[in-house]
């Protein structure tokens, strides 16, 4: 084996944490040296208190118990995301993290539904999942391995307050070796010929060298943009919120699992439940609401006594073109930046992360090897912001000027070509890589107003009545094994409660 | 409101005609949509084989081709994989078994702990850790229990003779009721919004509200739509020219396809149970049809009974799906015979079709997610064809150092730029083969990575050296106790028996 690899990690907050975490748990010592640098005076971000189901894999993989990280960081499970007033005024549904309806006679669920819907069978597509119905009805267990049933259909993912989470993974990764230098950095070094960054400064003085350097300065973006100068392309035309307020509550009423996100006129609010308080925001367009109109808005709907006072925040949407730039990797929001609607941003550091490790270079950077990365990072970005566009793009709200924009904004062709073949068939693309699974789009679509005009001809072998049987048969099933389901806090209490903190102590995050 | 499509007319001819009108039968023929059949000359000799990859057991239980009975009619043989030999100079021939290499370990491809044992002095070939590839040699079959499932998904394709295949195939399409149209295609009469009509000999007519045209590479249909343009993949791939030729069964049927270049191109050796289909590819510009006839049996080391048939070849893709008519095979894109793919394309084609069968007759938009899907698939296809030019070390005739610096299309040159770099196989959307078939070659060409995943340098070394072994064990334990293809089609297949259900 040849010398370790000298890593140097710049910043802390969420990316820089789950990359230290998955550096020293993955990698043995002999093969890294690795160390980050943070300082105090710079706040994090703490991106997203809402995450998705493949947060479970990286915390696996990384080495992570489950219900440890969950009593330390005041976290509660979650199994989808109910969008309120989205479509239309007054309406609501839930992407959930599972199967909308399970195939009959080999033909795909969507489609029997759609013909029965066209023939004047219409039903309420929640009805036929799991994950759902035990949203509606405040209920949590995990998923059952028994893949016949009704309670294997589903996945789940965690709220948490992401600044406890961050702090829980600098202990675990200092426990295993990562050395965390305390400073600002004031200066970089970069080598003449190559461009490649030979070692940063810190105000005390002190040199930090290293063969590749992670970018986790957050929005700054110090060394992918400041230093590397990887163009940032913007995609504010198609995702025009800019800004976000955030202010915790005290929780009120049962604890729900799942995250909350409410539409107002210019922009959404998100509502995630914790162990210990309810995380709230608005995410707004300045160009539609000034920085006071938000907090006051904010303020307005909160369901508890407020707990700290508005932070706002500043953003802009878009990503990197080269996140991987050199010797210097960028992960986490100096890498790109999506409103945490789909509770993207934890999911996005960690396909990074774990990119970035199977594709760990040598002292000397094979130029493959980033090309393939920034291939992958640009796959999970592009996919995602589609998704979200969609949800801002397919609305019928007529009271603010925000939602009229949004609705006549030309998008981007993909998705175009996404929503056509959804209206005209049902049809939904299935790829290989990132997110999201067709249950995903078919839930956002059909829950904001887009219902198929047609249906795969494969349903016609079935005969109607066989297929509203079946359909009949599912939505018992469930509604009997979601009633069996024990209460979520019930389930939290049991399962990794948390010891309850000083008030006001946890920094409110997006 | 949407007008359904009631019938489909397919224009076309040998196998790809019959498995198409089948499959959309058995999809939509329950619904009531009508399919037929306007049948043009085969264009299938005597010295035909189709070679398939396992894909196609897949389609033939769809279509309710029953295993025992296609083998039996059409003389095949099952086939674990191709054997490529001369391609590299003095390289050893290589094996590409329809199979994975070794297993993973602790999350970490098997790959990777192969490339650090070679690093570390290790001299066994990747191929050695196959059980397909092990099964293959000895020429045994690849059945095996729940155990070894967990280790290896070792399965295979099938050799058949052309003519009694495509035969087999329209009996039972016939038996099933599908009509066959009596009549001589003569041209199609088209408008900008598609075909209008089928015209045949004679002043008759046939129309319908879907055509698909599966006439091969004449695309008789397609060809005649206003927006049809061919892409020519001339430039990239070599030969445009082929010759069908037959020998004497093997004395052993072996469990493989050969696949040997020589010094214009390349030769497949497919064995079936009554004789052995051969092929000649080869580039015009530097050998003749004479020349190439000539040397047949020197460089196949077989003896060549009967005449061999010359025909041409041109490899190309375009629009599948223009207006109302759908290309299928190779009337939408072809490629060279080189990885046993015809069938499989036109198995694309199909279940593409199937899934996307069009809502509406008046208007089909579903043409543009089914040409992209389809070009992707064709496109993927193709670069793995193109690897094995690519990466030949042959540096004694023009042909390879020519092929050799065939500028790239841009996806396989960072394919192969990224397995080069660290063994990590880049797998699109629309791909046939998976990781294991392209590592196969890759590795097998000689394209060894140049780093590997530093988590598989988490195992002690002997621990490693256990863990290789204990699989090279397994691995030849399993094998032996498999039946030879050999004494399987005695049993399963003989070629003797009397009845058929076709």
């Amino acid at each position: 084996m040849t010398a370790p690899l000298d890593i140097v990690i710049c910043g802390g907050g969420t990316a820089g944490w789950m990359t230290a975490a998955a550096l020293t748990g993955m990698l043995p010592e002999t093969m890294r040296n690795v160390r980050l640098i943070e300082s105090d005076e710079i706040g994090t971000v703490g991106v997203g208190e809402a995450t998705l189901p493949q947060m479970k894999d990286f915390n696996d993989a990384v080495g992570i118990i489950e219900p440890d990280m969950m009593r330390r960081t005041q976290a509660t499970f979650k199994l989808g995301i109910e969008f309120i007033d989205w479509g239309l005024k007054g309406s609501s549904y839930i992407h959930p993290f599972g199967v909308l309806g399970q195939p009959v006679s080999g033909a795909e669920f969507l489609h029997h539904w759609t013909r029965a819907r066209l023939a004047g069978h219409a039903t309420d597509i929640e009805d036929y999942s799991f994950a759902i119905q035990a949203c509606r009805a405040n209920r949590f267990d995990f998923p059952i391995d028994d893949k016949a049933a009704v309670a294997s259909t589903y996945a789940y993912a965690y709220h948490l307050d992401a600044s406890l989470y961050a702090a829980y993974l600098r202990k675990f990764s200092e426990a295993r070796g990562l050395r965390r230098q305390e400073g600002r950095i004031v200066s970089v070094q970069k080598n003449g010929e190559s461009g490649a960054i030979v070692s940063v400064t810190l105000e005390s003085g002190e040199v930090v060298a290293g063969d590749l350097f992670i970018d986790c300065t957050g929005f700054r973006g110090l060394l992918i943009g400041d230093e590397m100068q990887s163009p940032f392309e913007d995609w504010t035309k198609w995702l025009p919120c800019d800004r976000a307020v955030a202010m915790p509550c005290e929780s009120a009423g049962p604890l729900r699992p799942y995250t909350r996100s409410t539409a107002l006129e210019a922009g959404w609010q998100w509502q995630i439940p914790l162990q210990h308080r309810m995380g709230n925001g608005y995410v707004y367009s300045s160009g539609f609401l000034s920085d006071d109109g938000a907090a006051a808005r904010l303020v307005s709907r909160l369901e508890g006594a407020p707990l700290g006072d508005p932070r706002f925040l500043k953003f802009r949407a878009g990503r990197r073109t080269c996140s991987w730039t050199e010797n210097c990797v960028a992960i986490g929001l100096s890498s790109g930046f999506l409103e945490p609607l789909e509770s993207t941003s934890i999911y996005l550091i960690q396909t990074a992360v774990l990119s970035l490790l199977k594709l760990l270079p040598g002292k000397r950077i094979d130029p493959a090897l980033r090309t393939e990365f920034n291939r992958l990072v640009d796959i999970e970005y592009d996919r995602v912001r589609d998704f979200l566009i969609l949800h801002y793009h397919l609305n019928s709200r007529d009271d603010s000027e925000l939602w009229r924009y949004c609705r006549n904004m030309s998008v981007p062709d993909s998705l175009t070509e996404k929503i056509e073949a959804f209206r005209h068939r049902g049809h939904v693309e299935i790829y290989r890589h990132g997110l999201f699974a067709p249950p995903s789009w078919i839930s956002v679509m059909v829950g904001q107003g887009l219902s198929p005009e047609g249906y795969d001809r494969l349903v016609d072998n079935v005969p109607m009545e066989r297929t509203l049987s079946a359909m009949a048969a599912q939505r018992s099933a469930i509604a009997e094994s979601v009633g069996r389901l024990p209460a979520h806090d019930a389930f939290v209490r049991d399962y990794c409660p948390a010891r309850s903190p000083e008030r006001q102590s946890a920094p409110a995050g997006t | 409101m949407a007008r359904p499509v009631q019938s489909v007319l397919i224009v076309g001819r040998d196998a790809a005609a019959w498995l198409t009108a089948l499959g959309l039968f058995r999809a939509f023929g329950p619904a009531g949509v009508t399919i037929r059949v306007l049948e043009l000359p085969s264009i299938l000799t005597k010295a035909d084989v189709y070679a398939t990859l396992p894909s196609q057991q897949a389609l033939h239980r769809l279509l309710g081709i029953d295993e025992a009975d296609i083998l039996r009619v059409a003389k095949g043989v099952p086939v674990l994989g191709q054997r490529f030999a001369n391609w590299s100079g003095a390289a050893p021939p290589f094996l590409h078994a329809y199979d994975t290499q070794g297993a993973p370990f602790s999350g970490v491809e098997f790959l990777h702990y192969w490339l650090r044992a070679r690093e570390e002095g290790m001299n066994v070939a990747l191929e050695d850790f196959s059980v397909g590839a092990a099964a293959a040699k000895q020429g045994r079959l690849a059945i095996f229990g729940p155990e070894t499932a967990t280790f290896s998904r070792a399965t295979y394709g099938y050799h058949f003779d052309a003519q009694p295949y495509v035969r087999a195939v329209r009996s039972l399409a016939q038996r099933l009721g599908i009509e066959r149209i009596e009549g001589q295609f003569a041209g199609a009469e088209t408008t900008r919004d598609g075909i209008q009509k089928v015209l045949l000999v004679g002043g008759e007519s046939v129309s319908a509200d879907l055509y698909v045209d599966a006439t091969g590479a004449e695309a008789a249909l397609a060809c005649r739509m206003p927006t049809d343009r061919f892409e020519d993949w001339g430039k990239c791939l070599p030969c445009n020219r082929m010759i069908a030729a037959t020998a004497p069964r093997l004395s052993q049927l072996p469990g493989f396809s050969q696949v040997l270049a020589h010094a214009g191109g390349w030769i497949g050796i497919y064995p079936l149970q009554t004789r052995t289909a051969v092929q000649a590819l080869y580039d015009s510009g530097v050998v003749s049809d004479s020349e190439m006839i000539d040397a047949l049996p020197v460089l196949s080391r077989l003896s060549i009974e009967g005449d061999a048939v010359v025909s041409g070849l041109r490899t190309g893709i375009r629009e599948a799906w223009q207006g109302n008519c759908v290309a299928i095979g190779g009337a939408a894109s072809m490629l060279e015979p080189l990885d046993a793919t015809s069938l499989h394309s036109v198995h694309i084609g199909i279940s593409t079709l199937v899934s996307l069968f069009p809502v509406d007759a008046e208007k089909m938009p579903e043409a543009r997610i089914y040409n992209t899907s389809l070009r992707g698939h064709a496109e993927n296809l193709r670069d793995f064809q193109l690897a094995h030019y690519h990466l030949n070390r042959r540096f004694d005739s023009p042909f390879w150092n020519k092929v050799r610096d065939v500028p790239l299309p841009p996806g396989l040159a960072s394919r192969l730029a990224l397995f080069g770099a660290r063994g990590r196989v880049l797998i699109n959307d629309n791909e046939t083969f998976q990781e294991e078939n392209w590592l196969s070659i890759l590795i097998g060409h000689g394209l060894i990575p140049r780093s590997w995943d530093q988590l598989a340098g988490k195992m002690p070394q002997a621990e490693q050296i256990g863990f290789f072994q204990r699989m090279l064990g397994f691995i030849a334990k399993e094998v032996s106790g498999m039946p030879s293809i050999e004494a399987h089609m005695e049993l399963t297949a003989p070629a003797s028996a009397p009845q058929s259900s076709f």
